[in-house]
């Protein structure tokens, strides 16, 4: 009978959760976001996001059978990455660059710094970078949701003031007529008019991003299933309302409203699923506020001063960059006080 | 410098409370608790109304000559001595440290190393039994009446009967109680929090002795408050134990001379038990970090101890038996036994009914800070509380397995952790041999309890690489050979 003895450390009990059940909470909290993507950009969604999971899974089985280690797809975090990849890009990029988008994501956003938990920055948003950073046209056109009638007037920068139809299939997103009116100093009004729309997602943009109703029953679930805390998405939006307030106090004419930069763009994508990635954001409370608040500040900052209308990306890649430094300055005081301190 | 202080301590009060909504606390308002812990399956029902029977009359007992923290007894008796029960069979001079007493009559078969929980391999005085000549001890309970009263008993005089019998706290820590309650001139001790928490899953030793030994448990609370010199006292008991409560708090109300000994419910949450947590929930005090109670001028014992105490100072025996609660889903029949210090684990299991089938994990203890023993003749000493024998189903299959997956650094384990400490930057810390590293983010400060390791999605064994960190760090500074 004592063969079966064994030992261990203790304790010898643990909670049933395990990185896989936290994976496919992300999953299920994306799904409401995933559906209004196939609602809003049918056949796009359709071909897109199971492009960037199945290219993210497959990469990361090469890689492990490259690096000769074991199979680490039961964790599911390839398929996250490849939803949240597919989610931030234009609906009409075409296949093939969203399958680059996507092994560049996982092989050198993950693997080579040894896979989950091991990289720096948030996988997704480095293919992002990457595909931005190659096919800059293709991730700056946008098109119109299928919901929205393809006869009706777009309106893009240069249409706003006469409304003709220049081409039927793209438009431009709230924020690059924002940008536009900051820049040519033009009134910006226009945006304001489509923040419904920007919140139910009848609007052009990234696949996942403008359905900002969606984003945020799924970022409720995450709360409420506990795999996300409140701070770095409070601190985000929070950061990015005040900034933009900011801008709009200063000159109602050429900002928009603080409630439109939060509905449009990947703001609450970021919000929720992106800033709140555990592995490249801070341990600590403080660190998350600081995290929070860097994104939210470095998105606006780009997005009102900077050249490019969007800056989600850059933001949370240079907060991800930083986190280790905040992890370092953010170190919790013991709950008797730090002992140094209490010698002296 | 004023203003930021007060920003300061506004900030960390606005951090308590909403930290304190995002957790489901069991929804009772007059219950206290500290931040942090976590919520692991109570399984309290296996032996919760279970009776303290006698337990085995084994045929040997092994009385390990070192049950607490201090200096190791010598042993006063030789290999075919005759031994009575209730004599004195290990001592030393140091002040640290506890007597240690034969619970039976019997011959002295030989001193030998026995397997101990702690220490790994200690000395053991191994007394051969004679059945006939032992029936088993009745506890003394029945010798308190409600109208005990303490003002027949000095101060020193109890403090001399704590150390002679050789109690310790049997909470688990095992600390010299006669240290404990020695009044110290430089930090006077103000309140004594007597521990009736038992947070530990399965363990139900403490809630039986505190519903059958009421009387025994309120007389020793008044003995310890005067050796040591404290006015007000605090019960503290987790709120899942509502009879506790109540027969503890009508013991009070009849008990002459309990004015200032007061019943506090707390929070049922783990580790609740901790002598810091249960501090900071009932005096809302932190005990600073690498420091001990009576440094903010508390005493804190547990109830069994208080039950020692009455025993030893109204009926003058030692600290020889103990109730130990055999539990877990892989053991026949569990209960609450009142079983001679020293008895083997095999031998309580055996009386138990033996194991089942299923059975894959004995533990000294229960199943957040116990130890997993292989070794079935490990003597059970005055700070086993339980033995508790688990089966693959209430380990998980994947922690069972030993299946480990990458730290995602969801902070789970800072959030947990009763110490305010960051267990995954140690644990890993430790696993590089960053020793410097681990103590930079205060290893030393961690009481082990589990927490972390309990609550990590990924399975990380975060409480073993601590633990092992520490020994590290111990033999680094020469204080454990290697």
């Amino acid at each position: 009978m004592l063969e079966n003895i064994t030992v261990s450390p203790s304790p010898h009990i643990s909670r049933p959760l395990s990185t896989r059940r936290v994976m496919i909470d992300v999953i299920i909290g994306l799904v409401p976001a995933v559906a209004a993507a196939g609602y809003y950009f049918r056949v796009y969604a359709l071909i897109l996001i199971p492009t960037c999971v199945i290219s993210a899974v497959a990469t990361e089985w090469l890689c492990n059978l490259i690096r000769k280690k074991p199979n680490s797809l039961g964790d599911f975090s390839a398929v996250v990455t490849g939803i949240i990849l597919a989610l931030s890009l234009p609906p009409g990029l075409p296949a093939w660059a969203a399958v680059i988008g996507s092994c560049f994501s996982i092989a050198i956003g993950k693997m080579v710094f040894g896979g989950l938990g091991a990289n720096i920055f948030n996988p997704a948003m480095v293919g992002r970078t990457f595909l931005t950073a190659c096919f800059g046209m293709l991730m700056t056109s946008w098109m119109v949701p299928a919901t929205v009638d393809s006869t009706m007037p777009k309106i893009a920068p240069t249409e706003v003031s006469t409304k003709t139809i220049v081409d039927a299939r793209t438009q431009a997103t709230p924020l690059a007529l924002s940008k536009q009116a900051i820049k040519s100093k033009s009134e910006a009004g226009v945006v304001n008019e489509q923040l419904e729309a920007t919140f139910t997602g009848g609007i052009g943009g990234c696949l996942g991003e403008t359905s900002a109703l969606a984003l945020l029953i799924g970022g409720i679930y995450l709360f409420v299933r506990r795999t996300i805390n409140f701070h770095i998405p409070l601190a985000v939006l929070a950061a990015a309302f005040v900034f933009a307030a900011i801008g709009y106090a200063v000159n109602p004419q050429a900002y928009i409203w603080p409630m439109s930069h939060l509905t449009s763009g990947g703001m609450l994508l970021c919000a929720f699923f992106i800033a709140t990635d555990p592995v490249t954001a801070p341990l600590t409370r403080k660190g998350m506020w600081i995290f929070g608040v860097g994104v939210g500040a470095i998105t606006m900052l780009i997005r009102i001063v900077g050249e490019y209308p969007e800056g989600i990306m850059y933001a949370v890649l240079l907060m991800n960059a930083v986190t280790p430094l905040i992890d370092r300055f953010c170190r919790l005081v013991p709950a008797g006080g730090r002992p140094e301190e209490i010698k002296n | 410098m004023n203003y930021k202080l007060q920003t300061k301590a506004k900030f960390s009060e606005s951090k308590t409370s909403l930290f304190s909504k995002r957790r489901r606390e069991p929804s009772h308002p007059a219950s206290v608790s500290f931040p942090g812990g976590t919520h692991p399956p109570g399984s309290k029902e296996l032996t919760r109304e279970s009776k303290i029977q006698p337990g085995p009359a084994g045929k040997q007992v092994a009385i390990m000559l070192s049950q607490h923290i201090g200096a190791i007894c010598e042993p006063l008796v030789e290999k075919k001595q005759q031994v009575q029960a209730g004599q004195k069979i290990g001592d030393c001079d140091a002040f640290v440290s506890a007597t240690v007493h034969s619970p039976v009559n019997g011959k002295v078969k030989e001193i030998a190393l026995r397997s101990h929980a702690v220490l790994g391999r200690g000395p053991a005085v191994i007394i051969e039994t004679e059945p006939e000549n032992n029936p088993p001890k009745q506890p003394c309970s029945a010798k308190f009446t409600s109208d005990f009263n303490d003002d027949s008993y000095s101060a020193e005089q109890i403090r001399y009967a704590v150390r002679q019998a050789g109690i310790v706290g049997m909470g688990g820590a095992g600390f010299p109680t006669s240290v404990k309650v020695e009044p110290n001139p430089k930090a006077p001790k103000e309140a004594m929090i007597v521990n009736g928490c038992e947070c530990e899953p399965y363990i139900t030793c403490d809630y039986r002795i505190m519903l059958e030994w009421t009387n025994q448990i309120v007389a020793g609370v008044k003995l310890a408050r005067k050796a040591a010199g404290c006015s007000e006292v605090f019960i503290g008991i987790e709120d899942n134990k509502p009879e506790a409560i109540e027969v503890m708090n009508t013991a009070l109300k009849t008990s002459a001379n309990s004015d200032g000994i007061k019943v506090v419910p707390v929070k049922t949450k783990y580790p609740q038990g901790g002598e810091r947590q249960l501090i900071k929930a009932i005096l809302k005090k932190d005990v600073p970090t690498g420091g001990i109670p009576p440094m903010i001028g508390v005493l804190v014992l547990n109830v069994a101890t208080t039950a020692a105490i009455a025993e030893a100072v109204v009926t003058d025996w030692p600290l020889t038996h103990r109730v130990v609660t055999v539990t877990g889903e892989g053991i026949v029949n569990p209960g609450n036994y009142y079983v001679p210090i020293g008895t083997s684990v095999a031998e309580l299991i055996e009386f138990c009914g033996g194991l089942r089938e299923e059975a894959v994990r004995i533990i000294l203890g229960g199943p957040m800070m116990g130890i997993a023993i292989a070794d079935l003749t490990t003597p059970t000493t005055k700070t086993t509380g339980a033995v508790t024998v688990l089966t693959e189903k209430q380990i998980g299959g994947a922690k069972f397995a030993g299946i480990q997956t990458p730290c995602i650094r969801c902070g789970r384990c800072l959030e947990a952790c009763p110490e305010h400490l960051n267990p995954t930057k140690i644990a890993h810390a430790v696993k590089n041999n960053l020793l410097d590293v681990a103590e930079s983010y205060y290893i030393s400060a961690c009481m082990e309890c589990g927490c972390c390791s309990y609550v990590c999605p990924a399975n990380i064994e975060l409480t073993g690489y601590i633990k092992t960190g520490k020994i590290l760090l111990a033999r680094q500074k020469k204080k454990i050979p290697q």
